[in-house]
């Protein structure tokens, strides 16, 4: 399925009560899940015909386009370019930056690095996905610790 | 550099004169245009603020400068080489670091400073906000490519911080003191904020921005009642007026010292510059560091500017960001 026709498929569920739609065919299966004031598609090629790829645990989560099962040590990872604190939102009242699953493009702001009032925006170097966040908000960082493990794109 | 614009010519004229009377003629030769041309631009000046007399057959003299912040007043006769070729004043803008951050990534030069008369949204740490009315106050941004890794540059935060602090005994008579990193107090009174952005790859530094607040004329009325610490002006502590104009160019020369000093030496002048205004060496502090709290006695910097507390288990904390009041 297109990205056209998936959007005119979500377009067409939201605008009944149905609140949980599954789809499978040979080739894929579509989930889609609302809630009160979010909607999330989940959409991913049945293991069934996945590559028979040597298989790594742990897999990660289904992404949309059916990519081979990737083994941990081909992340990448972006590293803090000084000693400070890691924050993960502009400001404490603002969004997170960036969430697991983010694609995120070359030049892209991830998070904040603070020392002695200086606030350095750490930005991808290339586009990539957020595969997993490894500090927690406001906690301190070593300079070239790594703060998110990234999967390149 | 560039070259200087018609207005800073004759401005810088005037401050270069013996006896306060530039002639028309003179004017006429230095821009190389007509009398008529010279008396458009005198007319341009008078509108923007400035007391000028013409007197019959001696010349044209400025009585009264007006206190606003235009490049050509600020550069007029500056002498710095490092800062402030390029500067750019806004009536309003939403902050001067913002704005100079735009402009660091469109590749503006090294040493361009960005003021405004107002912000609408002036920036404190973690998002808070900065007050910033207009006509009264100092908001300006430097703009410093610096050759320097990341990991270097969290230090130029002593760098402003001392800088304002001799602008402010320059002008005022008054003896600042700094809090750690980057505070300056009067009487234990916040009368500045700087705060610093930094644009960098892995290993090298695009631009650092030096975003400097100075309350120089502001009013008691016009802080807002509720404010993390006191706070106060020049003119409130001083009694006195503060001349904008005077104050920013007295800053932007001072910053340029120190930042011409900082190329050639590193940090360890500014760190000791830093220390000697800090009033709470040796005393007792509390650091908040959000995930973590400590209290100890401030014993200095570490030479990558970290604060030292020692704790009463006699172990040396450095704190990189925080916090830190006496305790």
């Amino acid at each position: 399925m297109d990205i056209k026709d998936l959007k005119s498929l979500v377009k067409i569920i939201t605008d009944t009560d149905i609140t949980e739609f599954e789809m499978e065919n040979a080739e894929e299966k579509i989930v889609i899940k609302r809630g009160p004031d979010k909607e999330y598609v989940q959409f991913s090629a049945p293991t069934a015909i996945a590559a028979p790829a040597p298989v790594a645990a742990p897999a990660p989560a289904p992404s949309a386009a059916a990519a081979p099962v990737v083994v941990d040590d081909k992340y990448e990872t972006i590293n803090s370019p000084i000693v400070g604190s890691f924050y993960r939102k502009p400001s404490p009242e603002a969004p997170a930056f960036v969430e697991v699953g983010a694609i995120v493009e070359a030049g892209q702001a991830v998070c904040l690095v603070e020392a002695m009032k200086l606030f350095n925006e750490i930005e991808a170097e290339f586009k990539c996905k957020i595969i997993e966040i490894l500090k927690e908000d406001a906690a301190p960082v070593e300079f070239g610790e790594p703060l998110f493990k990234v999967e390149r794109l | 550099m560039m070259k200087p614009a018609p207005r800073e010519t004759i401005l810088s004229l005037f401050s270069q004169t013996p006896d306060g009377f530039v002639s028309g003629e003179l004017i006429s030769a230095e821009l190389g245009i007509s009398r008529t041309a010279v008396w458009k631009h005198i007319r341009n000046l008078r509108q923007a603020g400035y007391r000028i007399e013409a007197i019959p057959s001696r010349g044209y003299q400025l009585l009264q400068s007006p206190d606003i912040l235009m490049p050509e007043a600020i550069q007029a006769g500056l002498a710095c080489r490092r800062i402030g070729g390029q500067v750019r004043c806004f009536e309003t803008t939403d902050s001067t670091n913002l704005q100079a951050c735009r402009l660091g990534d469109e590749g503006a030069p090294e040493g361009l400073v960005v003021i405004a008369d107002r912000q609408s949204s002036g920036k404190g740490r973690m998002g808070r906000h900065w007050e910033s009315p207009g006509g009264v106050n100092l908001y300006a941004s430097i703009l410093l490519r610096p050759p320097i890794p990341p990991f270097e540059a969290p230090r130029l935060t002593f760098l402003s911080a001392v800088a304002v602090c001799r602008a402010i005994n320059r002008c005022t008579g008054l003896q600042p003191t700094v809090k750690w990193p980057n505070d300056v107090l009067l009487n234990g009174a916040k009368v500045a904020g700087l705060l610093n952005e930094m644009s960098s790859e892995t290993d090298r530094v695009h631009y650092v921005v030096l975003g400097i607040g100075v309350n120089l004329n502001m009013r008691q009325e016009q802080f807002p009642a509720e404010l993390r610490y006191p706070a106060t002006s020049l003119a409130l502590a001083s009694g006195q007026p503060v001349s904008r104009l005077e104050f920013t160019r007295v800053l932007l020369r001072e910053t340029d010292i120190l930042y011409l000093r900082y190329l050639e030496e590193g940090s360890p002048p500014i760190l000791a510059a830093w220390t000697e205004l800090c009033d709470l060496v040796g005393k007792l502090v509390h650091a908040d560091c959000n995930q973590l709290q400590i209290e100890g006695t401030m014993i200095g910097l570490a030479e990558d500017g970290a604060l030292l507390v020692r704790t009463a288990t006699g172990k040396i904390e450095s704190v990189y960001a925080g916090d830190v009041r006496p305790a």
